[in-house]
């Protein structure tokens, strides 16, 4: 089974702080990391090519620095890492970015001479979390879609994923080729070996510009950013503290009569 | 010996606190640590103070009156050290949580001893800066772990708590407030009695603000996950790495069983069983760290060179934060996972020279089994620092502590012949005093006995501890 | 193409049963629709949905148009990504308004591709941008930490995700009328690529965090599996559904079902319980459509008391019992 795994660089949200003072986000010293969806994403296609055979090639698109993510993945399991890079892409909005990954996915797949039987995203990005991108690479190449994957497996020939409804979850099975999105795996990815991580390091990792991918659109995002802001967070709520438990209780719950909320 | 706590005296203390708990309103955790097998007992008044000149007002109260007083943080010790075994006065510091300032110039913090580790730990982080001791246990205080000279895991490159402990504000058994060593990195100026105080476990005084040394944070880290076919292999590595002279923060050894715990406790697994089809049978988990990446990178290939040649089936490495986070938070977790699986519960905390651990633990192993005791054991491979655990769900509580007792006795006494001490770092609290008896000597326990009564002539802090028995 | 200046919402059906997130949708355009002098559109494509279409006009839309065949039973993307489409096509409206649910989220950007159009993920406020006259959407960014603005000013429709419970439900009007019309569109099983294998019950009860009344959610803080019947305990007594950190997930506590956050569910409760939960990013992200959030914490200087409008500093062993026992001698 070929799979390509789309990963995408993210700064580590959970470490970014905000200045309250001058309402922006303090990105200094953040570190960027894999969009930790796309470490579920990446550790499915591994487990699937351990068991299947084949090739699992991942490909990231964003700046240099984004190479960084794609040697992570080649540390852990995939075998080939395709950078897109043009500076024309950087303003995109998530539906772009999807069309632009598909336009690279057969380009990769012409470079590498094969066809993918599995195309991995994560579901969304921690970053600006739109969850566009898997469902936007699956139109623009005509196949079938499975999003919030919490397992991936195969059985019988069969792709089965696991995914969640409300009183459990579904197991689905698209025909192949399919695209599915990876929310959770019962396992977390795995550790890269000292081996594996020096010989990642060493790769080449293969850049496509525009100029790579043929018959793209220049950019033109149908979506705009007017503004961004960071919100407030104060509430000026009543915290009760310092009080024995019963007395803060009490209190608690004739606040919640007098607002007529229970 | 001591006297009952009357109602006037409980008057006194009410006049110069507003936080005492009496009767029901005393918190029932007060009478027992994390270790109840070494006896509970309910304190008959319990203190909650806000400051340094509280915890002096009521100390006066008890030392005018002979009530014993039993200083206590936020109860996490593991050798008896914080129970009231006399009742009398509990003085609990955890509400003296406050982290007063920074000194960035003399890379200091000043505290209140109730601060926990972890809250510490992570306010120094966003000041870019390193508090290094990092015993396990996250909720301790801090004043807790210089009490003990709690060691932890980052031991084998920046030291224990000791090495962190600049200045302190002590109550004196006596109701005196006074403060020991300065912000200075270097003394020759007397005895040093804030070294006396570290390590005490509250028999000398009680710590109520401290001054400590932090470092600027390494600006890289990575960790290594080490896997072995076999605990005697993984530990015959570690004195191999320490002589490479690449300094790692931590050596961590821990067996497989350990690890199968702990995943059942934290309900996912988070180091990988088998590699390649072979089953892993114990681990080492190593931390490296340097201020540039390619430095960081340098050592983990030589590291990873000399413990493949050392015998480690591969070497994994957890370079992301999350992956560290991972890593370490599971190896923190395996306390709460044996005491989750386990009825009855007793431990050692043996240090021994390194390259003796593992003849050490194979015969510690050994021996519990020939007492009937399953033994699940982890530990601070780096340093020597082996935590021991007798575990059973099965044996009655008296057949238990027989056992237990007769597996000390021989493991002890082997620590001792090794050139080991009897606690790397939980202390002795009332649990270890027969052991530490046997491992130091009447003269060296007398010593510590003078001490304690130029410190506490009455005698009334924290009696039945370390060195002053009942 | 005939253009509208309609606003149409897609109300989210399985087994002919809408989503009561869909009816929020109705909320959410209205005033748009409004501003724009169009009208709000319930866009039903299910089985049995007929008496889903009237109560979207009972909660509010103007009129409905409805495709009612058996292979709608099941989501499926491929067969309501087709109709959707051809409605879409054929009518032209100004905007498309999704839930932000699991299948909402899976539709979207799907329907979006093939309508050549842009997309705003998870939209927690709208408003018509008085330059442009399209739509403003703000929807939450970088973890919750950053809010965005963004339109899409020439491709229609212009689409969106809004996140469950950003807006209320309108109330129920029995009597209020409006046009129902039905549409058939040639959606076939060959159009369906992907097949449903197993549907498997994991939980006792349905977990329904994003149309919860009250959550009562506890955290890391909890300590164990074990202890989580506290805040069991306390849900029932409210009636309320329980919810999660990511942490507790991760912990093997409780199914991934329950868990509020980033990487979990949106949800929007009238109250929602934080019980040892510090409120990291991705939690609060998770909850800030909630009407009134009550924190129970022992460290005060945990983030979450920054979001609360109730808190309590102390321990949760101690407080959640009580709090039950104080509801329950209430009601008594």
């Amino acid at each position: 089974m070929n799979i390509c795994v789309c990963v995408k660089q993210v700064p580590d949200t959970g470490e970014i702080k905000v200045d309250a003072a001058a309402r922006k986000l303090v990105m200094d010293g953040v570190p960027s990391i894999v969009n930790p969806f796309d470490t579920y994403a990446q550790e499915a296609g591994v487990l699937l090519k351990e068991k299947l055979g084949g090739k699992l090639v991942v490909i990231a698109m964003g700046p240099e620095e984004a190479k960084n993510a794609i040697k992570t993945c080649l540390a852990v399991g995939a075998d080939e890492g395709y950078l897109v890079l043009d500076p024309c892409y950087a303003e995109s909005d998530a539906m772009e970015n999807g069309r632009v990954l598909a336009k690279a996915i057969q380009t990769v797949e012409e470079k590498e001479g094969l066809k993918f039987d599995l195309i991995l995203c994560g579901n969304q990005s921690a970053d600006s979390g739109t969850a566009q991108v898997g469902g936007a690479i699956a139109e623009c190449l005509g196949l079938p879609q499975v999003t919030c994957a919490l397992d991936v497996t195969e059985a019988n020939g069969e792709l089965l994923v696991k995914r969640e409804y409300d009183e459990g979850y579904d197991v689905l099975s698209p025909t192949l080729p399919a695209v599915v999105t990876v929310a959770k795996l019962p396992t977390e990815p795995r550790y890269p070996t000292i081996k594996s991580k020096m010989a990642a390091k060493k790769k080449a990792i293969p850049v496509l510009t525009l100029a790579d991918l043929p018959n793209l659109d220049a950019p033109d995002s149908s979506t705009k950013v007017l503004e961004t802001y960071v919100p407030v967070r104060e509430k000026n709520g009543v915290t009760l503290k310092g009080m024995e438990t019963a007395d803060a209780v009490n209190e608690l719950v004739r606040l919640l009569d007098e607002a007529k909320l229970v | 010996m001591y006297n009952q706590l009357t109602p006037e005296i409980i008057a006194q203390i009410k006049a110069v606190s507003n936080n005492v708990f009496e009767g029901a309103d005393i918190n029932p955790d007060y009478a027992k640590d994390e270790m109840p097998i070494y006896g509970t007992h309910m304190p008959d008044l319990a203190v909650q103070p806000r400051s340094t000149e509280e915890v002096a007002a009521v100390v006066k109260i008890c030392y005018d009156n002979n009530i014993p007083v039993t200083p206590r943080g936020a109860g996490t010790g593991l050798a008896g050290g914080a129970v009231p075994l006399c009742g009398g006065v509990l003085i609990d510091l955890t509400k003296m949580n406050k982290i007063k300032s920074y000194d960035l110039e003399n890379f200091v913090v000043e505290i209140e001893a109730g601060v926990l580790l972890n809250d510490l730990a992570e306010d120094c982080l966003t000041h870019g800066m390193l508090y290094p001791p990092d015993p396990g246990e996250k909720f301790a205080c801090v004043g807790g772990n210089v009490s003990t000279n709690a060691g932890g895991m980052r031991a084998v490159k920046y030291g224990a708590t000791r090495d962190y402990v600049r200045a302190m504000t002590v109550v004196l058994p006596t109701g005196e407030i006074t403060h020991l060593g300065a912000t200075v990195s270097k003394t020759s100026s007397g005895y040093s009695l804030l070294n006396l105080m570290i390590g005490s476990e509250g028999t000398l005084g009680i710590i109520t603000e401290l001054t400590l040394k932090i470092i600027p944070a390494p600006k890289h880290v990575v960790s290594l996950v080490v896997p072995f076919e076999d605990l005697h292999t993984a530990l015959s590595a570690v004195p191999k790495v320490k002589m490479a002279q690449m300094n790692p923060q931590a050596i961590e050894f821990m067996e497989r069983e350990i690890v199968l715990s702990s995943e059942r406790y934290i309900g996912r697994s988070v180091f990988p069983q088998k590699l390649e089809g072979q089953d892993i049978g114990a681990y080492l988990l190593i931390t490296l760290d340097g201020n540039t990446e390619d430095e960081v990178d340098a050592l983990v290939e030589q590291a990873a060179e000399l413990l493949v040649e050392a015998g480690a089936m591969d070497v994994l490495v957890a370079d992301t934060p999350a992956k560290i986070k991972d890593a370490w938070a599971a190896r923190s977790s395996f306390l709460e996972a044996i005491m989750e699986e386990t009825k009855l519960l007793d431990e050692c905390d043996v240090v021994v020279p390194v390259n003796q651990i593992a003849d050490y633990l194979e015969f510690a192993n050994k021996t519990g089994a020939e007492c009937g005791l399953v033994i699940k054991s982890f530990g601070h491979a780096g340093d020597g620092n082996l935590h021991i655990y007798q575990c059973s769900n099965d044996l009655e509580e008296e057949e238990f502590k027989a056992r237990v007792d007769k597996f000390f006795d021989i493991i002890y006494q082997r620590a001792t012949e090794s050139g080991g001490l009897v606690s790397g770092e939980h202390g002795i609290g009332s649990g270890k005093v027969k052991y530490l008896i046997q491992s130091v000597g009447e003269t060296n326990m007398a010593l510590m006995e003078g001490i304690k009564r130029v410190f506490d002539p009455k005698m009334i802090l924290n009696p039945g501890k370390v060195c002053y028995r009942l | 193409m005939s253009e509208s200046k309609n606003f149409w919402v897609y109300i989210e059906t399985e087994h002919g049963k809408a989503k009561n997130a869909s009816y929020e949708l109705i909320t959410a355009a209205k005033p748009l629709a409004e501003k724009r002098g169009g009208t709000v559109v319930a866009v039903v494509v299910g089985a049995g949905v007929e008496a889903a279409a009237k109560d979207a006009i009972c909660y509010g839309a103007d009129s409905a148009i409805l495709v009612d065949a058996p292979i709608f039973d099941c989501y499926s993307t491929d067969a309501q990504t087709k109709a959707l489409a051809a409605l879409a096509e054929k009518y032209g409206p100004e905007a498309l308004l999704l839930a932000g649910t699991n299948n909402g989220k899976d539709l979207a950007p799907r329907l979006a591709g093939r309508l050549k159009t842009g997309l705003a993920s998870d939209c927690i406020a709208a408003a018509i941008d008085e330059d442009s006259g399209s739509v403003a959407w703000t929807r939450p960014t970088m973890g919750g930490n950053l809010m965005a603005v963004a339109v899409c000013p020439v491709d229609r429709p212009q689409m969106a995700t809004v996140r469950p419970g950003a807006f209320k439900r309108g109330a129920y009007d029995e009597g209020r009328a409006g046009e129902i019309v039905k549409e058939d569109v040639p959606v076939s099983q060959e159009d369906v690529r992907v097949t449903l294998k197993d549907r498997v019950s994991e939980v006792a009860e349905a977990v329904n965090l994003e149309e919860a009344e009250i959550i009562v959610s506890g955290g890391r803080g909890v300590g164990s599996a074990e202890n989580f019947r506290i805040i069991e305990e306390l849900a029932a007594e409210l009636g309320a559904t329980v919810g999660c950190s990511r942490a507790v997930v991760d912990a093997g506590w409780l199914p991934h079902a329950h868990q509020v956050g980033q990487s979990g569910k949106s949800v929007a409760p009238r109250i929602y319980f934080a019980i040892g939960i510090s409120g990291a990013v991705q939690h609060l992200a998770g909850i800030s459509g909630s009407d009134t959030i009550i924190a129970v914490n022992k460290d005060e200087d945990a983030p979450i008391f920054e979001v609360a409008d109730y808190g309590i500093v102390g321990n949760l062993n101690e407080v959640v019992p009580a709090l039950t026992a104080a509801f329950k001698a209430r009601k008594a």
